[in-house]
């Protein structure tokens, strides 16, 4: 008798059937926001080229609320890729001691120390300048 | 005895161009497997339903199903876990010969093409190779894998594009490539820089989810990825050394 697999399609709201296809989806998605923080970022750096008028205006574009909330939204973006990175992190890159693998909570607390030491030496660097004005 | 509702997804290819689903109705108790139920249903009430099973103890890997949409092993899944019923079906992204059986003929060439299995020049006259309990560790947990599918059923791009080599033979690919005795790698290298290889993978990571035996292959494939960046630098040095080592010859 001769053959006939059947092969399932897979359509394009393949991710809509799993939670972890939904998860993954997200992360992934996260970068959509971000794009929009670099290109603000980017669009500051032009305006302080183009001088003083320029600048102001750029502020005070940065000060719209839709501004204000797609920019924050890129930060929980940000911030939620990054728990995502950190607890992938110790299955990519398993640090071995003889032939211990050192536990995984760890390694993740050892990342979220690194952000808070990185945001207290923003803050410590920021705050510095207002005090010099 | 209590009884549940099973949907099966039934494709009789003689007769039908798709899929379609059956109920059957199934006695269990506590100890009811999805295996033993596949078995009430074929020896009780349809001679004709076909899938694949052998040792009934989560070794074997034959036994594979979607469970509610979900990769599992049938002899490790159990009915009482799963009050609101059960819909059967073939595992997800690989053919569909008949009825709950799956061509994994894909999978097993992507198996074949890392060449899962030791290379490595004979042990200094005829003794053992001696490996330490440190050196077995890197790779004991990989070495776990019983080639069931269920990551290939949990991975979209293996479903979006089937060339990918796909978690459980990279994590073998991992597995002998980690290996103290192993001199191979260089050989399995090709496969995993390829596309299709380490770099198909977007970390899903729902394959380390399904795997019934704790293999990780995510892990694997990723740890895959550090390796294949290493290989590409040390290959970026290695064709003028070998070039000029000839022109000294």
């Amino acid at each position: 008798m001769s053959r006939k697999p059947y092969q399932p399609p897979m359509p394009a709201s393949w991710w809509l059937k799993h939670p972890a296809y939904r998860f993954y989806m997200l992360r992934e998605a996260t970068v959509l926001p971000l794009l929009f923080f670099v290109a603000s970022l980017l669009y500051g750096l032009y305006a302080l080229g183009q001088g003083e008028s320029s600048w102001l205006q750029y502020l005070s574009w940065l000060q719209q609320p839709w501004v204000i909330a797609l920019n924050s939204l890129a930060l929980v973006a940000s911030l939620f890729h990054a728990w995502t990175f950190f607890v992938l992190f110790p299955q990519v890159m398993p640090l071995r001691l003889g032939s211990r693998t050192l536990p995984a909570w760890l390694m993740v607390s050892a990342q979220w120390a690194g952000v808070l030491l990185v945001i207290l030496a923003l803050w410590w660097l920021l705050g510095g300048m207002n005090a010099d004005a | 005895m209590p009884s549940m509702a099973i949907q099966l997804q039934r494709y009789l290819p003689e007769r039908d161009s798709t899929p379609h689903w059956q109920a059957f109705n199934v006695e269990y108790d506590d100890s009811t497997s999805v295996l033993d139920a596949l078995e009430q249903i074929k020896a009780e009430q349809d001679s004709s339903l076909s899938y694949r099973w052998s040792c009934r103890m989560a070794i074997c890997g034959s036994c594979g199903v979607m469970v509610n949409g979900v990769p599992k092993l049938g002899c490790k899944t159990f009915l009482r876990d799963y009050p609101k019923g059960l819909q059967l079906a073939p595992l997800g992204n690989f053919p569909v010969e008949k009825d709950l059986i799956v061509d994994m003929s894909r999978f097993l060439e992507h198996l074949t093409a890392i060449k899962p299995y030791l290379i490595a020049e004979a042990a200094p006259q005829g003794q053992p190779h001696r490996q330490t309990p440190a050196q077995l560790a890197r790779y004991k947990q990989f070495s776990n894998c019983i080639n069931c599918g269920l990551c290939y059923a949990a991975c979209p791009q293996f479903g979006l594009k089937p060339d990918f080599l796909g978690p459980a033979a990279i994590a073998l690919a991992h597995r002998y490539n980690l290996d103290s005795r192993d001199s191979g790698k260089a050989e399995r290298m090709a496969q995993l820089n390829s596309d299709n290889g380490v770099w198909g993978c977007t970390f899903v990571g729902y394959c380390s989810t399904v795997c019934p035996k704790g293999v990780d292959p995510a892990a694997a494939v990723n740890q895959g990825k550090i390796a294949s960046t290493l290989d590409g630098v040390i290959q970026w040095f290695k064709p003028a050394k070998a070039s000029r080592n000839k022109e000294q010859r």
